[in-house]
């Protein structure tokens, strides 16, 4: 007689073949250290106290004339943006003809705690724009923002609209009362004055607690069953290690310019109501009247839609495009998918514009 | 010299941790006030974590209720609970009394970390060594130089233009 308790054997396959992997797993894949996240090579052609422009070297015989500076998030490293050769942002825009530049906002330490938007935006934003043009000798660049890179690119391009020929903006965090986020709601009832004046800079390990509140048990759990599961897979161990070397790798954020973001976006949501001022300095969105091309992703749980779609609505430009795409705030830039459409729609818009 | 013989310990180690031993008592006293709150926040951090994982066990068990018998079986059964679980606790964490508490228990962990600089500060000192508020003003006044060195710097390049036409 069958006993009721009898286990598959297929099972008992499985988790001794699972165990071996989580065993053998030192042995197989490569400590991180080992793994360089710098795909494509570029110069660093200027530095700013910790800042550094990188200038990608070209791909193509023949670049557009308009360079495009990427102003990346705050959060983590724009590594992401040239994480693999197959799944590189910037390789695909180099491969298209453009001319890359990147903003590596580099490591704040104590000293910099009272760096705030008006240092990101008025000085090495725009120090980053005027070293472009004087070495493109042209007038205008075209400038992308991803994520709350995309806040400040935004208040960049407010500001000085003269300098901005194209604006890119990339899952912009923009409406903060509109976010539906974990993020968002963590953020709206932070003590953000009494954090920066006790702990000065915004420490790493808060930012790794807010990513590990967002879906806990996908990315906690079968994220690394799937990674033990995989183990034999070259590929897929080699793109797991590269994504996970850059999402344990976050910066800490200047105190001024967090409790700035947290207190203006957030909490009191002045950007998207054109009530911001960044050093005296009035942030009119109605001043953005260059081309705009807003991406957003519809799964996005860092950035919901809701919170950058209205960027959309309130830029002062006639030429403005807004696409969605069905995948994730991350998937919007390093995936198949960000290969195979977002990027060729957005090469497409900038040729139009170059 | 003999009417004053506290002036003698002037320079060493000691007198200023004396002068704020006072100081330090005040702030261990309240950082048990702290603790306490804090262990109230924490308290309810950890409850809202636990009914949210009972509520969900309970949902898992009521969409999945039979113990899963091969491969395919797990697979479904894991997909339900951490379908069920995600949800559950991306709920959990959006939500206004999560939110609040969470709030609260990082505004006392910082409460908590300010006595604790305080503390430091009265040892800093009767080492002779800065504070951090005393370093802060440092970082403060290098911070206000440099951006007044760049404000000079773009007058200099606007005048050098000038002069050039």
């Amino acid at each position: 007689m069958k006993s009721e308790t009898a286990i598959d054997p297929k099972i008992m396959e499985e988790i001794i073949r699972f165990n071996k992997n989580v065993l053998n797993a030192p042995k197989m894949v490569a400590a991180p250290d080992e793994i360089t996240l710098e795909v494509t090579p570029h110069d660093i052609v200027q530095q700013v106290d910790k800042t550094r422009l990188l200038h990608y070297k070209p791909l193509t015989e023949k670049q557009q004339k308009t360079p495009l500076l990427i102003s990346y998030a705050l959060i983590n490293r724009y590594h992401i943006l040239d994480i693999h050769p197959e799944k590189s942002w910037v390789r695909n825009l180099l491969q298209q003809g453009f001319d890359v530049y990147m903003m590596d906002w580099g490591t704040p330490t104590a000293m910099d705690k009272y760096l705030d938007f008006d240092d990101y935006i008025n000085g090495y934003l725009d120090g980053a724009v005027e070293y472009i043009k004087n070495e493109s000798s042209v007038e205008k660049i075209s400038l992308q923002g991803y994520c709350t890179g995309a806040t400040l690119a935004t208040a960049y391009t407010s500001l000085h609209p003269e300098s901005v020929k194209n604006y890119i903006a990339t899952a912009p965090v923009i409406d903060g009362w509109r976010d539906t986020t974990v993020v968002s709601n963590l953020a709206k009832n932070m003590d953000v004055d009494k954090m920066v004046d006790t702990i000065g800079n915004m420490p790493p390990e808060f930012m790794y607690y807010c990513f590990s509140v967002l879906k806990p048990f996908e990315q906690g759990i079968e994220k690394y069953v799937n990674f033990f599961k995989n183990i034999d897979n070259k590929r897929f161990v080699d793109n797991f290690l590269r994504v996970e070397k850059w999402l344990s790798d976050t910066p800490p954020i200047p105190g001024e310019l967090f409790k700035q973001w947290i207190r203006d976006i957030y909490q009191d949501n002045l950007l998207i109501q054109n009530k911001m001022y960044v050093n005296n300095n009035h942030i009119d969105l109605k001043k953005i009247d260059m081309p705009v091309f807003t991406q957003v992703a519809v799964g996005d749980h860092l950035v919901s839609p809701e919170c950058s779609m209205p960027l959309h609505y309130a830029v002062g430009s006639e030429d403005k495009t807004l696409r969605m795409y069905p995948t994730g705030h991350v998937g919007m830039i390093a995936s198949s998918l960000s290969q195979k459409k977002v990027l060729p729609e957005l090469g497409q818009w900038l040729l139009e514009r170059s | 010299m003999s009417s004053k013989p506290q002036a003698l310990a002037s320079t060493g180690p000691m007198r200023a941790f004396a002068s704020n031993s006072k100081k330090v008592a005040t702030e261990l006293l309240e950082i048990n006030q702290s603790l306490m709150e804090f262990n109230k926040f924490l308290t309810e951090y950890y409850k809202q974590l636990t009914e949210t994982w009972n509520e969900a066990q309970k949902k898992v068990s009521l969409k999945a209720p039979d113990v899963p018998q091969d491969v395919e079986q797990i697979e479904a059964f894991k997909r339900i609970w951490i379908d069920i679980f995600d949800n559950d606790f991306t709920e959990l964490f959006d939500s206004k009394k999560f939110g609040e508490n969470y709030g609260k228990l990082v505004s006392k962990e910082l409460e908590l970390t300010k006595h604790w600089n305080n503390i430091t500060n009265v040892i800093l000192q009767s080492a002779n060594l800065p504070s951090k508020e005393e370093i802060d003003e440092v970082y403060k006044e290098l911070h206000a130089l440099k951006k007044r060195v760049i404000k000079l710097e773009i007058e200099l390049k606007k005048k050098k233009v000038i002069e050039k036409k």
